[in-house]
């Protein structure tokens, strides 16, 4: 699974993000329910306004035309041609519904509505009370305005927008005030960890140093696993504190790029790192090609050592760990517990852990995933549980390389 | 020899009578029941048929209920229920009660309804 491609510099985390999102997203979609509805309404509202002030000048042409079917009915059948005018059209139906006669140019016909729109037209029914020529419903027909549809429509648009622009930045304000305890809280741990990391300093590059100058040819077997100990345990919390170290000022200073010879970086690494992983029996398989890259030799050995690290952390006894370097690509696999594939993308988030059993703060993921989006480079996951987690970085092919 | 020829005129005048009022009621026969059985009382009467038939349609409008409504006129013509006004009514009366059967009373009432319904005859 492919979990970063971009650079994100924003300070909000993935998880802070995704709350956002869904919270906005639910937001706007009532906004906008709520404005199609009130803009329906207005539409009604204004529909109704002018069939009313057409409801009069309707009423008079369906007077004139009650008058000369009266005539016309006295007449018949001496004349028998049906009352036309130039100002509108109109239809005669029987008490039954049946249609006597029509010049109506739309002629879908409501028999439930006084005055209603049809086409482009409107209709305006009048019961006759005495039925001539046999009608009982006379229908009249005019062309509709449609200037008030327009400015209807204008009208909706704009100020639904604007609503819809307001409300939402309303929605956006609430939600940071709702997310503002969650940030708080990330900010607390942020510097309690920025306080705790000044006072690791000395004691674990005290603990290092002493450990590596101790003689070691002339102590006895029982004591040289005691200080096996020691120096996989201050390894630990040194990487810990590397960590600590890089999130709490790494990302503040400027990067010295220089040319890394990668082969050899990971091989110290490992080397590094040997001790501790023969204390969970865990081996080592390298496939190293020759790879240089233009990075902060810094930023690079925090993602190798972090990968290196899980990968050691997370892998079950006697397992393996196979680190692989190519042109394109590094790779580190581990033969360890795993992680389901719905977990993938919140690994990277800052203070989440594989599991609860395993120590740690859970910052080193979110460190590798901030250094690789900081060189442009992408990160791949691949994780099937109980059988091993393989996590692979490509290498920004249009950075400097050798 | 006037007086001879006089009495054939006269002969011959009546036989052409005789053979013309055989014609027309053998016309009035051959014809379907509705001008054999409203026409002749009506047409001695000053509103003719059509203009009964509009008053008909003005009251009733719908074709099934002008047809309902003449039947049930003519089964029982009562004043009441009569679309004529009561000028007319009180010159001429009510008429008697039909004593054409249902088929025949259906048919001329059909007969009549086509004759003057308005639909087709207005442009």
């Amino acid at each position: 699974m492919l979990v970063s491609k971009s650079r994100d510099t924003s300070l909000l985390r993935s998880s802070e993000k995704q709350s956002l999102t869904r919270f906005l997203s639910l937001y706007i979609f009532l906004v906008i329910i709520l404005v199609v509805l009130l803009s329906t309404f207005y539409y009604q509202s204004q529909e109704q306004l002018m069939l009313s002030n057409q409801r009069t000048i309707l009423s008079a042409y369906a007077d004139k035309q009650v008058k000369n079917l009266k005539i016309l009915h006295h007449y018949f059948p001496t004349r028998s041609e049906y009352p036309r005018d130039q100002h509108y059209e109109s239809a005669i139906y029987d008490i039954e519904r049946v249609l006597i006669f029509s010049t109506l140019k739309h002629p879908t016909i409501d028999f439930e509505h006084e005055i209603y729109r049809t086409g482009n037209k409107i209709h305006f029914m009048r019961y006759l009370d005495e039925y001539y020529l046999g009608a009982k419903y006379l229908f009249i027909e005019i062309d509709e305005d449609r200037d008030w549809y327009r400015e209807t429509l204008i009208q909706i648009v704009v100020l639904g927008g604007v609503t819809i622009f307001i409300l939402g930045i309303f929605g956006l304000f609430f939600v940071r005030l709702f997310l503002r305890p969650m940030r708080q809280s990330i900010e607390l741990l942020d510097n309690f960890i920025k306080d705790t990391t000044h006072e690791l300093n000395t004691p674990i590059s005290a603990i290092l140093a002493n450990v590596e100058m101790m003689d070691q040819s002339i102590m006895a077997p029982r004591n040289l696993k005691k200080l096996s100990r020691i120096n996989v345990a201050a390894k630990t919390v040194s990487h810990l504190y590397q960590d600590l170290t890089y999130l709490v000022l790494g990302h503040q200073t400027q990067s010295h790029d220089e040319w890394v010879d990668l082969q050899e970086l990971i091989k110290s690494r490992v080397e590094y790192f040997t001790v501790l992983a023969h204390s969970k029996h865990i081996g080592f398989e390298l496939q190293l090609e020759k790879k240089k890259i233009f990075m902060d030799s810094a930023k690079i050995a925090r993602v190798i050592d972090n990968l290196i690290s899980n990968a050691i952390k997370y892998n079950k006894r006697y397992g393996k760990i196979k680190i692989l370097l190519t042109e394109e690509y590094f790779m580190v696999a581990d033969t360890g517990i795993g992680i389901e594939k719905e977990k993938i993308p919140g690994m990277f988030d800052r203070y989440s852990r594989f599991n609860e059993s395993e120590g740690g703060f859970g910052i080193g993921l979110n460190i590798v995933k901030n250094i690789i989006e900081e060189y442009h480079c992408d990160i791949e996951v691949d994780s099937v549980v109980n059988q091993g987690t393989t996590i692979t970085v490509y290498f920004n092919q249009g950075a400097k390389r050798v | 020899m006037y007086k001879k020829a006089g009495l054939i005129f006269l002969l011959s005048m009546a036989l052409y009578g005789e053979n013309q009022w055989m014609t027309d009621k053998e016309a009035i026969e051959s014809s379907d029941v509705y001008m054999r059985n409203c026409i002749p009382c009506h047409e001695y009467l000053p509103s003719t048929l059509e203009r009964m038939f509009m008053s008909y349609l003005k009251v009733y409008s719908g074709e099934f209920t002008v047809k309902e409504s003449l039947k049930a006129y003519l089964r029982n013509p009562d004043r009441d229920m009569s679309v004529m006004s009561e000028l007319f009514l009180d010159r001429f009366g009510i008429k008697y009660k039909t004593d054409l059967s249902e088929q025949e009373l259906e048919e001329a009432v059909n007969i009549y309804w086509n004759k003057f319904n308005v639909r087709n005859k207005l442009k």
